[in-house]
């Protein structure tokens, strides 16, 4: 046998890869020295033993893996396109995507209309607390009027004359009622000057007793005065008259000028 | 022998033309016609599923990547698939089992397979099965499991006469005349 046909019958075992380390490293080298007749048995041996793969089991790969695959190679696909770089890199299905997308969305809307619900809460609540104001104002010009008016109307109410110094200006007029109050009425009633206002005092019956200060009040733009004193400082049998003086803003503890009004109690 | 291609094996180099212009329709036509016989052999060989399907994957990724490598006008495409795919699954079992003997026929630098003879023309793959086994059958009992242990297994003529505690000589003659009977009765089929 010549030495050709010794390696020749080494070829379908080199193919197999079942040559061991020195035959294996022989028949390369005879193969090295391009020996067509050798070259072409090896790749028909090639052949021959890629048809053993058919004695494997059959078997069917799992759909997890060509889902796998396949997944890959399209983002490896959409990379190689211009401009799809950026969407196939991550390899996130475009479902997924606008999935997240609509998430967005209904997040930012989410929030806006949250914090348009919440400016539109604020806002009635805003309106509610006026409005809640106004009734308590009302209220409380109500409750006032009412008793204006039962200080005015109750018989038991004593009516107080209170005569100016000044010949020139008007009189005031004042109504007590022993549990309602004082009621102070005026029209055409000078204005104080500057920062000064009116203030109503209570005289004593007592002695030498000093004059106790009351509310402080100024007439509106038409001269008209309508002053409610809910809670006197005294009671009416122990009051000899009543005094209104002008006084600085805020009143005063005594009288620092003469009485432009004085109303004696009978 | 005169090559004579059959309808697949033209249209496998069809469909590798087209996916080496990245047409991923394409890669999945030819995923779909030979991933059950590429994922029966590698399993057969690493005889782990998880395991089968990463050598798997790996051999489809890097058809995908380095689709250049085959050659259409060097041999048929499903032979030099299968040697891809067992190529790859040897060597994670032997990486697996660290054994130190390494192949040199790198998967990166796949061999040249003959042109198709007969045998290689349009089978779809259960009648080629059908077909490799029923010749197998006709070898005897030794020739088959020392074939089937080269092929499957990875192991060298001596460590085949090791494990079977044959003589040297007497296993590489299995191996030889049962490659040949079969590569007899292939050619006789066709």
């Amino acid at each position: 046998m010549s030495e050709h046909d010794q390696f020749r019958e080494l070829i379908e075992a080199y193919a197999l890869g079942a040559l061991d380390a020195s035959e294996k490293a022989a028949l390369e080298a005879h193969l090295a020295t391009s020996c067509a007749e050798c070259a072409k048995a090896l790749e028909e041996a090639r052949l021959l033993v890629s048809q053993l793969a058919y004695l494997a089991p059959a078997v069917e790969p799992s759909d997890m893996l060509r889902a796998r695959i396949l997944r890959t190679v399209r983002a490896e696909a959409g990379e190689a396109r211009p401009g799809a770089a950026t969407s196939s890199r991550t390899s996130i299905p475009y479902w997924l995507w606008a999935g997240v997308a609509a998430l967005l969305l209904l997040s930012v809307y989410s929030t806006w209309d949250a914090r348009k619900m919440q400016r539109e809460v604020a806002e009635v609540n805003a309106r509610a607390a006026a409005e809640l104001k106004q009734r308590e104002e009302l209220q409380r010009e109500l409750t006032v009027v009412t008793r204006e008016a039962r200080i005015l109307t109750d018989p038991a109410s004593k009516k107080i004359e209170i005569v100016p110094s000044d010949k020139k200006i008007p009189s005031l007029e004042a109504m007590w009622h022993a549990e309602l109050g004082i009621y102070v009425t005026g029209h055409q009633i000078p204005v104080p000057r500057g920062n000064r206002v009116l203030q109503l005092w209570l005289i004593p019956k007592a002695p030498g007793g000093k004059p106790i200060p009351s509310h402080t009040f100024a007439p509106d733009a038409h001269g008209k005065i309508g002053m409610m004193v809910d809670n006197p400082p005294d009671v009416i049998a122990q009051t000899k008259a009543l005094a209104v003086t002008e006084e600085p803003a805020g009143g005063s503890a005594q009288p620092t000028s003469t009485p432009i009004w004085v109303g004696g109690i009978s | 022998m005169t090559p004579t291609y059959g309808d697949d094996v033209s249209s496998d180099a069809a469909l590798v033309e087209r996916f080496l212009r990245r047409d991923v329709s394409a890669f999945e036509q030819l995923y779909d016609r030979h991933s059950r016989i590429v994922y029966a052999l590698v399993l057969r060989i690493v005889q782990q599923g998880s395991t089968a399907e990463e050598v798997v994957q790996d051999v489809f990724l890097q058809l995908w990547r380095n689709a250049g490598q085959y050659q259409s006008h060097r041999g048929p495409f499903v032979p030099w698939l299968l040697t891809l795919a067992r190529n790859r699954a040897l060597d994670n079992l032997r990486l697996k089992s660290e054994r130190q003997r390494r192949r040199e026929d790198q998967t990166e630098e796949l061999p040249a397979i003959a042109q198709a003879p007969e045998y290689e023309k349009a089978l779809d793959e259960k009648r080629r099965a059908e077909q490799v086994r029923s010749l197998m059958g006709i070898l005897s009992a030794p020739q088959k499991k020392a074939i089937e242990m080269a092929y499957f297994e990875g192991l060298s003529h001596s460590e085949i006469a090791a494990a079977l505690k044959e003589p040297l000589g007497t296993v590489k003659s299995w191996i030889r005349n049962g490659l040949l009977r079969l590569k007899e009765g292939l050619q006789t089929a066709s």
